[in-house]
């Protein structure tokens, strides 16, 4: 079987974030793997583990993207796509599964693994679209792969109405959530041996495409502006005896905000 | 007039309320407004759909459709969507919305977005949504002449005063999705509140411990008639279920109040509850990050503060 994992760069969310004049301040911010491909790729080094499985991680734009690529290769994916393009730095999520789509084409995956939601688009398109695109089934929000056989596999999906147990033709398109795994902490070994292994770079032309044919230059949306969210103010805290607080915040509860 | 077509949200047969919060906002927007429910035996909530501002029903009603399939259920909605010529395809906020928005679309060559909270009109159509972990919110401008988008939980209100007209249209039953194909469904727990319809939502997070912490302010969520919910720890720990997650992979909920004990507060705990009214936590750090958007908070040991506080609660709600 042949794995393709998808991997954004995208702005930790841990750290604060400024806007100004509609913009978000580049000062101060860092760049991590998006969270939710951590956990595709540690999807699909599970089934590498488990059934056998070739496994290849891409990425597209991000610029330097070496370190998120060598902690993907010491968690133990085998082959590393960076399409690194200039164009794809403001695209929406129709352009990157476009883009996703060619990259698919050139390799033959039996399975695609993406992550449910990028941190920095916060969207989840991508790997639905992308699906569409190839006319190929997916199921998103997934919380466990097993494999059947050659041709097929089964998922949970976390759904409206309970978990869905889907059996899934192959080649298909898997978006997972947070909840099918606990990424893995890369082993010593698994480092050193990452650092000799090659990084595929490529770009648009490269893979036999161009801005113009993927939509870049017909964005269907486009941020115009950033604007802080609404934070909420802290409000009373009260430390001391738990019988007598009760009887405060009850009271508050009751009188002052009018919600019991 | 812009035409606007909201997909109804069925939950077990019942219709939930963000579907009416979806239709008021239409019309509020001076649309002409659509609604397309899909689902099995669903033709007896046309009244309901009426009233909730609909002024057209399409209605996909197949035995096929009983088990949410999103290839199929995407049909069904692109089918009204061009029936209707809608110029903005509304979903309310659920796992069936987000796997289905994307792939319609993909279909119609439009633009999507998702976890939208306001709309604008005025010039071509432009949306407000939040990003990053809520961190920040994003205006955008849409560049094609339609949208289809997720409304965030808790983003429209329903108007009591509006209603709708009854014209039912029956849509063909789609193909099925042979290729991704639901075997079995395990279906939650019901006779529990829907955390997403509940006025009061009480919440457990790693600090509740053990089962005797779960049974003790699930105890309080009983007394208040409350949802009950949790952060992902409790999920993982396997005290909870998947669906009582309350946070960006999780529910998102706005209720009038949010009662967190033993929560810490994480961003993507935050990303689900901080549209709630008021909030109040109860955690015995007095740093935790949850104090930072709590109305009211206790810095204590929940399984102190709990039992007064049921004690309390019923001698002022009687
Ligand atoms: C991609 C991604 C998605 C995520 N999605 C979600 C999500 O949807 N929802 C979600 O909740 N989390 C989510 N998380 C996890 C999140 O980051 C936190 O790990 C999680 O919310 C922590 O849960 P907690 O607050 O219960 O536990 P902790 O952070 O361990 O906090 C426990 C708190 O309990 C307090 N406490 C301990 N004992 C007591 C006591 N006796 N009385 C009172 N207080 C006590 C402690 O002071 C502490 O503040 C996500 C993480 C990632 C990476
Ligand atoms: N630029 C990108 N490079 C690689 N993968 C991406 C990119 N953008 C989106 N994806 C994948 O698609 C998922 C959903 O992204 P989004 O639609 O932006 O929420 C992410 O979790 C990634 O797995």
């Amino acid at each position: 079987m042949k794995i393709l994992t998808t991997v954004k760069k995208v702005v930790d969310v841990e750290l604060n974030i400024h806007v100004e004049s509609g913009a978000i301040v580049e000062d101060g911010l860092q760049y991590v793997i998006n969270a939710w491909d951590e956990n595709a790729v540690e999807a699909a080094v599970v089934l590498k583990e488990n059934n056998g499985a070739e496994t290849t991680l891409v990425s597209l734009g991000g610029g330097d993207m070496t370190d998120i690529i060598r902690k993907c290769y010491a968690m133990g994916i085998d082959n590393g796509i960076h399409v690194d393009d200039p164009a794809l730095e403001k695209a929406d999520s129709s352009v990157y599964a476009k883009v996703l789509q060619k990259v698919y084409e050139t390799g033959e995956y039996d399975l695609i693994i993406t992550g449910k939601q990028a941190q920095d688009t916060d969207s989840g398109q991508t790997g639905i679209m992308l699906a569409e695109y190839l006319s190929i089934p997916c199921v998103s929000n997934v919380i466990e792969i097993q494999v059947v056989d050659d041709g097929n596999i089964k998922v949970s999906r976390l759904g409206d109405a309970g978990t869905e147990i889907v059996e899934v033709a192959l080649p298909a398109v898997v978006t997972v959530s947070d909840s099918i795994n606990e990424p893995r902490l890369p082993a010593m070994r698994g480092i050193m041996m990452a650092k000799k292994k090659k990084i595929e770079t490529t770009d648009l032309a490269g893979l036999g495409t161009s801005y113009d044919e993927v939509g870049g230059n017909a964005l269907k949306s486009e941020v115009v502006e950033f604007m802080k969210s609404e934070t909420r103010q802290a409000g009373q805290k009260f430390e001391g005896d738990a019988a007598e607080l009760a009887v405060k915040v009850v009271d508050l509860l009751a009188n002052e905000a009018k919600v019991l | 007039m812009a035409k606007i077509l909201v997909v109804a949200d069925i939950k077990q047969g019942v219709l939930k309320g963000s579907t009416a919060e979806l239709l008021s906002k239409a019309k509020a927007l001076g649309a002409e407004t659509a609604v397309v429910a899909i689902g099995s035996n669903i033709e007896s909530l046309v009244p309901e759909l009426v009233s909730a501002g609909s002024d057209t029903q399409y209605i996909a009603d197949d035995a096929g459709l009983e088990l949410f399939s999103a290839g199929p259920f995407a049909t069904c909605v692109v089918e009204a969507a061009n029936q209707f010529d809608a110029d903005l395809v509304w979903f309310g906020f659920s796992e069936s919305g987000k796997a289905a928005a994307p792939r319609v679309a993909a279909r119609m060559d439009i633009a999507c977005a998702t976890e939208i909270i306001d709309v604008n009109l005025d010039n071509g159509i432009e949306i407000t949504r939040p990003a990053i972990a809520n961190k920040v919110l994003q205006k955008v401008k849409v560049n094609t002449d339609k949208l289809v988008a997720v409304v965030r939980a808790g983003a429209f209100e329903a108007d009591e005063s509006v209603s709708g007209s009854e014209n039912v249209v029956k849509l063909p039953a789609p193909e099925a999705d042979l290729k991704a194909v639901i075997k079995e469904l395990l279906s939650d727990a019901s006779g529990e509140i829907d955390l997403a319809d509940a006025d009061i939502v009480v919440s457990i997070g790693r600090g509740a411990k053990d089962q005797a912490g779960v049974d003790l302010v699930k105890g309080l969520a009983s007394d208040l008639g409350a949802g009950f919910g949790s952060s992902r720890a409790m999920v993982d720990g396997g005290f909870m279920a998947h669906n009582k997650q309350v946070g960006q992979t999780g529910k998102i909920v706005a209720p009038t109040l949010y009662m967190a004990f033993g929560i810490s507060g994480a961003i993507q705990h935050l990303a689900g509850m901080n549209g709630s009214k008021v909030i109040l936590a109860v955690n015995k750090d007095p740093e935790a990050p949850i104090f930072n958007v709590a109305d009211y908070g206790i810095v204590g040991d929940l399984f102190e503060v709990v039992p007064v506080l049921r004690e309390e609660i019923k001698k002022v709600r009687g």
